[in-house]
C-alpha cells in the first residue's frame, strides 16, 4: 500500500514537470523549415564592414538565389539572411569559406578563430583566397549551372588528395598558424564574370596574406612543399613538359641555422618537346636534362629567396630545427634566423626519354 | 509486496574477465576526454609510462587484500578489521569521495554533450534524463549491474581504433613529438602528473565489490591486464593527439578527443562525434549505476541498518537526493569555479588510489599479526 502511495508521488510529481510546458528543446532542426549553408564567401564591404555572401537554397529543386549582406561580425551576418530568408540559415553543413584578397591581406585571424570555435563547423572546412568578384561571378553563373556551390566543393574535394592545387582546410590552416616555426597557405582562385580559375598559392605571415606565387612558383611550390607530385610540369622556357613528375626532397639545415641545403630528386618523362634539339639522340637529351636543372634550381632558389625577403616559411623548414633533445625555438629566433640563412639548391633529375616516336 | 533486493548473489561470482574490464573501465573515465590539453609536452608520454608501472604496483598491494580472508567476507571483513565504528566514518568519507567522483563525471559528460551536441538544451535535463536510466540499470540489482559491464567494454572500447588515422602522415609528423626529454619542468607538468595519476584511479572502488568478484590467485594478473590496456589507451590517445594538435596549440583545445573525432570522416554517418560520445553514456551510466548502488548501501551502514531488506522508497529518494546534489553542484560550481570542483577530483582521486590499497595492506598485515 505504501508503496502504491510513493508510485502515485512519484506520478503527480513527473505530471507537474510535463504540465508546467519546460520543453528542453528550443531549436528547431525540422528539415524542411532549415537551409544548411554550404560556403560563405566573405569581402571586404564598406565602413570597415565586411560582406558576406552565400547561395541558398543548396540540393533542392528550387530556383536558387544569392544573398548577400554587410554586416560588422560575421555571426550577425548568418543571423540577418535569417531575416531576410524564409528558411532558418544553419552552418552545420560548412564547407568552403571563401576569402577576398583584400581582406585577407588585412589579416583573418578573428574569421579562423569564430570558425573553430563553433563546435558545428567541421575542421575539414575549405579555406581559399579568392580574388576578383566572387558576386558577380555567382550572380552570372546561378542560372547557367545548377548546383553550382556544391560543384565548387566536388572540385576542392577532388583535387585535395591530388598535387596541382594547393588544398588547405580550417585545421590545417590553423596548426600552421599556431605553430613558431611555420607559416600557413591558402590557394588563390580567381573570378571573372565566367570562370572561378585556379591560380596560385597564397603565402601567410601569421593571419595576414603577405604575397602569392603563380605559373612556375606554384609549380615548384606544388612539387617541393605541398604534394610532391605534379601530374603536369611545363617549363615554356624550355620548351619542354614533364608528366608523372615525382620529387623526393632532402632538405639540411645546419647545425648553426645558417645554411640551407634542398636537394631535390626528380622522377618523371618527358611528354612533350618543341625546341630544337633532336633529344632522341642521347648526348642531346643530356644537354636537356642539365638545362631542365639549371632551370629549376634557378626557379627554385628564387623562390625560396622570395620566401625569405616576405619572411614567410611556408615550407615549415622551420620544423628542421626541432631536436629530440633540445629546447624548440622561440618564433622570434626562427624568424631571425630565417632572414639570415644561406641556400643553396640542387637538382637531380631521372627522365624517360620520349616514346613510340621517331625523328 | 515481493521482496525488493538489490545485493543478492544468487550465482557464482564474476570471473577474471569481469576484473579486467572493471578495472580497465572504471580508469578509462572522463579524463581522457581532457587528459592531453593538461599534459600539452610531449615529453609527458613517459610521465604516463612511469606512472603506469607505479599503478601496476599499487594493484599489486591491493591484490594482497584481495587474497586475504577479509575480502571474502566483504562488510564483515571491513568490521573484522576496523570495528563497526570505524567502519561507519569510513562511509562517511566514501560516500563524500564518491558524491564528488559521480558529480565530475556526470558534469564532465554533460559540458561535452552540451558543447557538442544539444548546445540549446539545459544541462540539468540531461542530468535528469541520464539518471532515469541509471535508475532502471540500479533497479536491476548488483549482480546485473556489474553484468551490464561487458556490454559497456564492447561498445566503447573498439572507438579507440577509430584514433589509428591520426598516426599517420599528412596528420602526423614526427617533429610533433619533440623535444622528447623535458628541457623545463614548470608547476604545470606536475600538475600533469598528477591528473595522469588521478586518471589511473578506480580500480580502488572494487574492495567495495569484493564479494561478488571471484577470489582467485589470478587477481594480481586480471588487475595488472586491466591497467596495462588502460594504460596503453592513455598514451595511444596522447600520442594521437600530438599528432593531430601539435603541443602548440594543445593547451588551447577545452575538449580535444572530441575535437579529433569531429575531424574523422565516414561515407555513411558523418558526424561520428555525435555517435561515440552517445555510446559513451553507456559507460558514464554504468560507473554510475554501480557506484549509486554503494552509496545505497553505505547510508544503510552509516544508519546501522546493515542486513535489512532495501525499501524501493528508499532507493528513489537517494537518487533524488544524489541528482538534487548534482544539480546544486552544476549550478553553483561547475558553471563558475569548475577548475576547482575538477581540482578536487584529481587530488581526492589521487589520493584515493595512493591510500586505500597502502591502509587495507597495513591493516591485513596488523590483523595477521594480532591473531597468530
Amino acid at each position: 500500500m505504501i508503496r502504491y502511495i510513493h508510485l502515485k508521488i512519484l506520478h503527480m510529481l513527473c505530471c507537474c514537470v510535463l504540465l508546467a510546458g519546460c520543453s528542453p528543446f528550443i531549436e528547431n532542426n525540422t528539415i524542411e523549415e532549415i537551409a544548411p549553408v554550404i560556403f560563405w564567401s566573405i569581402s571586404q564591404g564598406q565602413n570597415d564592414k565586411i560582406k558576406i555572401n552565400t547561395v541558398v537554397p543548396p540540393m533542392i529543386q528550387e530556383k536558387k538565389q544569392l544573398l548577400s549582406m554587410e554586416v560588422d561580425l560575421l555571426k550577425e551576418g548568418e543571423k540577418e539572411f535569417n531575416l531576410i530568408y524564409y528558411r532558418e540559415l544553419k552552418s552545420g553543413q560548412l564547407r568552403m569559406v571563401l576569402i577576398n584578397e583584400e581582406l585577407a591581406r588585412q589579416g583573418i585571424n578573428s574569421l579562423i578563430n569564430t570558425f573553430l570555435t563553433d563546435p558545428d563547423i567541421h575542421q575539414r572546412l575549405y579555406l581559399a583566397i579568392v580574388k576578383g568578384d566572387f558576386e558577380k561571378y555567382i550572380e552570372n553563373q546561378i542560372d547557367k549551372q545548377e548546383n553550382l556551390d556544391y560543384f565548387l566543393y566536388q572540385m576542392f574535394k577532388h583535387y585535395e588528395e591530388q598535387g596541382n592545387m594547393s588544398i588547405v582546410n580550417l585545421h590545417q590552416f590553423k596548426n600552421k598558424l599556431y605553430s613558431p616555426v611555420a607559416d600557413p597557405f591558402l590557394p588563390v582562385f580567381k573570378t571573372t564574370e565566367t570562370d572561378f580559375i585556379y591560380e596560385g598559392t597564397a603565402f601567410f605571415s601569421k593571419d595576414k596574406l603577405i604575397a602569392s606565387i603563380k605559373h612556375m612558383d606554384e609549380q615548384i611550390f606544388q612539387l617541393i612543399g605541398h604534394k610532391y607530385y605534379l601530374k603536369n610540369l611545363t617549363i615554356p622556357g624550355l620548351s619542354v613538359s614533364l608528366g608523372q613528375v615525382r620529387a623526393h626532397v632532402k632538405t639540411e639545415l645546419s647545425q648553426d641555422l645558417s645554411t640551407l641545403s634542398v636537394i631535390v630528386n626528380l622522377n618523371g618523362r618527358i611528354e612533350e618537346y618543341r625546341g630544337d634539339k633532336n633529344i632522341l639522340e642521347p648526348d642531346n637529351l643530356e644537354a636537356l636534362n642539365h638545362e631542365i636543372e639549371l632551370y629549376l634550381a634557378e626557379q627554385t632558389k628564387g623562390l625560396l629567396d622570395n620566401m625569405q625577403k616576405w619572411q614567410v616559411d611556408p615550407l615549415e623548414i622551420g620544423t628542421l630545427s626541432l631536436h629530440p633533445l633540445k629546447k624548440p625555438l622561440s618564433e622570434q629566433e626562427w624568424k631571425e634566423s630565417w632572414d639570415k640563412m644561406k641556400i643553396t639548391v640542387g637538382y637531380d633529375i631521372y627522365l624517360e626519354p620520349l616514346m613510340n616516336t621517331k625523328d | 509486496m515481493s521482496v525488493f533486493s538489490l545485493y543478492d548473489q544468487k550465482e557464482s561470482p564474476f570471473g577474471g574477465i569481469y576484473v579486467i574490464f572493471l578495472v580497465n573501465r572504471l580508469q578509462m573515465i572522463y579524463f581522457f576526454l581532457i587528459m592531453p590539453t593538461y599534459l600539452v609536452y610531449p615529453y609527458m608520454v613517459w610521465g604516463i609510462l612511469a606512472l603506469g608501472i607505479v599503478s601496476h604496483l599499487n594493484l599489486l598491494i591491493l591484490s594482497k587484500w584481495f587474497s586475504s580472508d577479509f575480502a571474502k567476507k566483504g562488510y564483515l571483513g571491513f568490521v573484522q578489521l576496523f570495528g563497526q565504528g570505524m567502519v561507519r566514518i569510513f562511509a562517511c568519507v566514501g560516500v563524500f569521495l564518491i558524491l564528488i567522483k559521480i558529480s565530475v563525471i556526470m558534469l564532465g559528460y554533460v559540458e561535452v554533450y552540451h558543447q557538442f551536441i544539444f548546445s540549446s538544451v539545459n544541462p540539468n535535463w540531461l542530468i535528469l534524463f541520464v539518471f532515469i536510466v541509471i535508475f532502471y540499470i540500479t533497479y536491476q540489482g548488483m549482480e546485473n549491474t556489474i553484468r551490464f559491464v561487458v556490454i559497456v567494454f564492447f561498445f566503447t572500447f573498439w572507438a579507440i581504433g577509430l584514433f589509428v588515422p591520426f598516426l599517420f602522415p599528412p596528420i602526423a609528423a614526427l617533429h610533433d613529438l619533440y623535444p622528447l626529454i623535458p628541457v623545463e619542468w614548470s608547476r604545470d607538468s606536475w600538475k600533469g602528473l598528477l591528473l595522469i595519476w588521478s586518471a589511473l584511479s578506480g580500480p580502488e572502488y572494487l574492495i567495495l565489490l569484493a564479494t561478488w568478484l571471484k577470489p582467485n590467485n589470478k587477481m594480481k594478473r586480471n588487475l595488472a591486464i586491466g591497467n596495462a590496456v588502460t594504460v596503453f589507451e592513455y598514451l595511444f590517445l596522447f600520442i594521437a593527439s600530438l599528432f593531430y594538435y601539435s603541443s602548440n596549440f594543445l593547451s588551447l583545445s577545452k575538449f580535444p578527443v572530441p575535437n579529433m573525432l569531429q575531424y574523422l570522416e565516414s561515407p555513411v554517418f558523418e558526424r561520428v562525434d555525435i555517435l561515440l560520445l552517445t555510446l559513451h553514456w553507456l559507460l558514464v551510466i554504468f560507473v554510475i549505476a554501480i557506484f549509486m548502488l554503494v552509496i545505497f548501501r553505505a547510508k544503510g551502514i552509516i544508519m546501522g541498518k546493515w542486513g535489512k531488506n532495501p525499501t524501493l522508497f528508499g532507493l528513489v529518494l537517494s537518487f533524488i537526493v544524489v541528482m538534487v546534489f548534482i544539480v546544486i553542484m552544476n549550478e553553483w560550481f561547475w558553471k563558475s569555479e569548475q577548475n576547482l570542483l575538477l581540482e578536487l577530483q584529481i587530488w581526492l582521486g589521487a589520493l584515493t588510489y595512493t591510500v586505500v590499497p597502502f591502509l587495507l595492506y597495513v591493516a591485513v598485515r596488523l590483523k595477521e599479526r594480532v591473531n597468530k
